[in-house]
């Protein structure tokens, strides 16, 4: 902190003196930004042609300053940043070449920037007490929300700040120890009494449950499924008899061992592989060339013989609907202690 | 029953409403909590006057902190709830209309089924035909998730029940607007969801599990309290599942209609 | 299939006149229909009224403050008026006067006025937060965690602070206000519209300023809100210092009247 301000101080002085010099003359010229007509220079800038390519330098310069200023602005600020010097320091250079207002307008406009910025930066020299960095801030806040840094190296180089991923509660975290700051009146939350009261239309549900298995089955299906099946119906059909492929085969290699529902479809390598494979899956049993049920209350999966493919009827089969988030699968991944896919992805097995 | 409130009972008070509903242990544990916090005195055993206290002052605003039992494990809970329906409480903002009405028609469902459940796959066929607007797969999804959050439903491989809170602040609402369809249970009296029907035709009382492992607890002959038939389900053993296998059960999503 | 669009047709009709209620009455000025009836009046109004009736809207404007107070959005008397008074506004003195009463007697909740001129209300907590508060499992709202980063940021930097601070400090946090969040959203919405909405901020435009910018300050529900002194506690905790080092910011927090010295006990 110290180390800055003499540093900072001693730097920051003949630059306001030269600026505030300088920036009488340029004021006179304000009123007048958008007039371009001769004349209107003040006394201290000559009247002098010159050439307009560089004058659209020196204006096109000017922006880029400005800009640089405005976009940086928050590095700028930190005490140990010296590029508001630099910047002022070029835009000294430029000035030596004004000569019209158009460019002293951009000149000024600078000014204007460089100087609320310096107004800034004094301010937190000058403040008593220790200055507050919102980048340590923010740097102490993601401790605190439990980052896990990587030690990967490759990935700090590429983003140039600290990497790592945040747990799912971190917000929680800072929630929850906001709730000590805050006196938030808690509110009140119900059902009863939030929609209309209305008895249930009358139902003939036994029948509706058990005579019309076939048409409900059909509605079952969730409708993503229905318009995948348009749109890839081939692709699917492919991919659901190799699939079935697989099943064969593990099933005939050991026809007494049960095969486990979830070891057959996770890929613990491929979220979206596992999702994949639980929709094509899911096509064998609704075909009825696979089944499904529960060994130890576990759920495995079995290739349907042939001849039983006809004997057993619509009516006798049953419908199974998984479903599989992120989180799920990682879980089942552990708890399985699966490490390898038992269906091999198409497009590796191409290559 | 006409003590004045204190700033332990606003506490507690506001605990319930931040937590909606909490179980006896947590009740008496929220109860020293607030006594001590405000240097009052706290007598455990006399939690229920002190919510009485509450209540008395609750119930002209039509609220009411209630007791009531979970169907799962028959523990005691207490429930902050809504007593009356207004134009006033219909303004309320956690749910849409048209959320509200999926909500309904789950409900509808649940209170039909002979299980007291309702699978994933019903309600989103019931999403299709809400009358407001219709629903995405994906946006009923998100507000089954969002209710079972909230504390107003349960989910268990992929099948939903009603929650303890639900049923504790609905159960008036259940009982007028399904009577027909509503069974109470034979022992407890509380309307039944997750529960043992008696299997003699004539009789078919309901029976909550909890209040079926109470019952039944020690007998080697269990006999139907109503009709004296053999009771032939399994009686649940009081305790409960270990950690490990329930969280896998809990993921895996399977589940097979017969 | 016209049996269910008939249906369909008559609840929607149905929904959208409660939906339409509201939003016209959030949208005109219409507290200018509205005058404050004198006592005399009150006293008449309330002669012509059984107590019971009285408890009874009582109560409904009570519920209606808990309901609108779910989303934290202010209530504007207005509305109240038209959509919970009605018939009763000529005692509406004397409703507020129970009303107030009884969210300090039995929620221990305070009923603010935030703005005299357009009248408007909102609730806040009369009970400090208790140090060790036993339900840990009690649900957290992230969006209350993202507001806090926001206000702290705004006092340590006394007052006002530019928005591009405010989404620099974010984009370190992982939250980037052009981007939909997991749990957040639309951040910048949320940032912009929904918190100041509550009156937790106020986003203003800075004047001359080409390209067009914002700054952040604290809005008049956090000013009642919420802690500095605490804030200011959590952040020497943070940064491993002590929270006196920030001499400015520690005499802010601790001269401002703001809720900490709000704080009264509820009882009478």
């Amino acid at each position: 902190m110290k180390r800055a301000r003499s540093s900072e101080a001693d730097e920051e002085t003949p630059r306001q003196n030269g600026s505030s010099g300088r920036r009488r003359g340029v004021q006179q010229h304000r009123g007048n930004e958008d007039d371009e007509g001769p004349g209107l220079g003040a006394a201290n800038l000559q009247d002098d042609d010159i050439d307009p390519s560089l004058r659209r330098e020196i204006r096109s310069k000017y922006r880029d300053l400005i800009n640089s200023v405005q976009q940086n602005r928050e590095d700028m600020l930190s005490p140990s940043n010296n590029k508001l010097t630099e910047v002022l320091e070029e835009a000294n250079k430029l000035f030596q070449d004004v000569r019209e207002a158009r460019e002293a307008a951009l000149d000024a406009q600078l000014l204007v920037v460089a100087t609320d910025l310096g107004k800034e930066k004094a301010s937190q020299l000058f403040s008593e007490g220790a200055a507050f960095d919102p980048t340590a801030f923010a740097e102490h806040l993601l401790s605190f929300m439990g980052l896990n840094r990587l030690e990967d190296e490759e990935e700090e180089l590429q983003n140039g700040a600290v990497d790592g991923y945040l747990p799912q509660d971190a917000w929680h975290r800072v929630a929850k120890r906001a709730e000590s700051c805050f006196k938030t009146a808690p509110a009140f939350h119900y059902m009863m009494g939030s929609f209309h009261a209305e008895p249930p239309p009358p139902k003939q549900r036994i029948e509706r449950q058990r005579k019309v298995p076939g048409k409900e089955a059909k509605r079952m299906m969730p409708t993503q499924l229905k318009k995948m099946e348009e749109s890839h119906q081939e692709a699917t059909e492919k991919e659901v008899e190799r699939i079935l492929g697989f099943l064969k085969g593990y099933h005939q290699d050991d026809p007494s061992t049960p095969i486990s529902y979830y070891e057959f479809v996770i890929d613990p390598n491929s979220f979206s592989r596992t999702i994949e494979n639980m929709f094509h899956t899911s096509f064998l049993i609704r075909d009825g060339l696979a089944r499904m049920y529960l060994d130890d209350k576990l759920p495995c999966i079995a290739p349907v013989e042939e001849g039983e493919v006809e004997a057993g009827g619509s009516a006798s089969r049953k419908q199974c609907i998984t479903s599989i988030s992120l989180k799920t699968w990682k879980e089942l991944i552990d708890a399985f202690d699966i490490s390898d896919t038992l269906i091999q992805p198409l497009n590796t097995q191409n290559e | 029953m006409s003590q004045q409130m204190g700033d332990s009972h606003r506490r507690f008070l506001q605990n319930m409403m931040a937590n909606g509903i909490v179980d006896e242990q947590d009740a008496k544990t929220l109860y020293q909590h607030c006594c001590q916090t405000h240097n009052t005195q706290c007598i455990l055993d006399k939690l229920d006057d002190f919510i009485g206290t509450i209540n008395s002052k609750l119930q002209p605003m039509f609220m009411q902190i209630r007791k009531g039992m979970s169907e799962d494990s028959g523990h005691q809970y207490y429930a902050l709830v809504n007593m009356a329906e207004t134009d006033v409480t219909r303004m309320s903002s956690d749910y849409t209309d048209t959320e509200l009405e999926l909500f309904r028609k789950t409900m509808d469902l649940i209170v039909s089924s002979e299980n007291g459940k309702a699978s994933s796959t019903d309600i989103l066929n019931t999403a299709d035909t809400l009358s407001t607007k219709k629903l995405k797969k994906s946006e009923t999804e998100h507000l089954l998730n969002r209710l079972v959050h909230d504390k107003w439903l349960n989910e268990k491989r992929g099948e939903y029940t009603l929650s303890t809170r639900c049923i504790i602040e609905m159960e008036p609402y259940i009982r007028t607007m399904y009577q027909d369809q509503v069974k109470v249970c034979h022992i407890c009296h509380n309307i039944a969801f997750q529960c043992q029907i008696c299997e003699n035709p004539t009789c078919g009382i309901k029976i909550h599990h909890p209040c079926v492992a109470r019952y039944f607890k020690g007998r080697t002959e269990p006999q139907c309290p109503a009709c004296d038939d053999f009771w032939p389900h399994e009686i649940p053993e009081p305790q409960r599942k270990g950690k490990k296998t329930e969280l896998i059960y809990m993921y895996l999503h399977v589940w097979v209609h017969s | 299939m016209t049996q269910r669009k008939r249906l369909s047709n008559t609840q929607i009709s149905s929904q959208s006149r409660r939906r339409s209620e509201v939003a016209v009455a959030e949208e005109e000025d219409g507290d200018l229909t509205f005058t404050q009836p004198s006592t005399s009046q009150v006293q008449r109004g309330l002669e012509r009224l059984t107590s019971a009736q009285v408890d009874q809207k009582t109560a409904e404007v009570v519920q209606y403050f808990l309901v609108k107070d779910q989303k934290k959005i202010p209530v504007r008397r207005a509305d109240l008026v038209k959509h919970v008074l009605k018939d009763y506004r000529n005692v509406y003195p004397e409703i507020m006067k129970r009303v107030t009463q009884s969210l300090d007697q039995v929620f221990g909740l305070k009923l603010v006025e935030i703005d005299t001129k357009n009248h408007i209300y909102i609730l806040i907590n009369k009970l400090e937060p208790a140090e060790g508060a036993p339900l840990d499992n009690s649900p957290t709202n992230p969006k209350m965690g993202l507001l806090f980063v926001i206000l702290s940021v705004i006092f340590m930097k006394r007052g006002a602070v530019k928005e591009n601070v405010i989404w620099h400090t974010l984009k370190k946090l992982r939250v980037d206000p052009g981007e939909k969040h997991e749990e957040f959203g639309d951040v910048k919405k949320l940032i912009t519209d929904e918190f100041v909405r509550q009156r937790y901020l106020e986003y203003v435009r800075i004047p001359h300023t080409d390209p067009i910018e914002h700054e952040f300050r604290w809005g008049q529900r956090a000013d009642l809100e919420v802690s500095k002194a605490k804030i200011l506690e959590f952040m020497g905790e943070l940064h491993n210092q002590e929270p006196q080092s920030w001499t400015q910011q520690y005499r802010d927090a601790h001269s401002t009247p703001n809720s900490t010295q709000a704080s009264t006990s509820s009882q009478r």
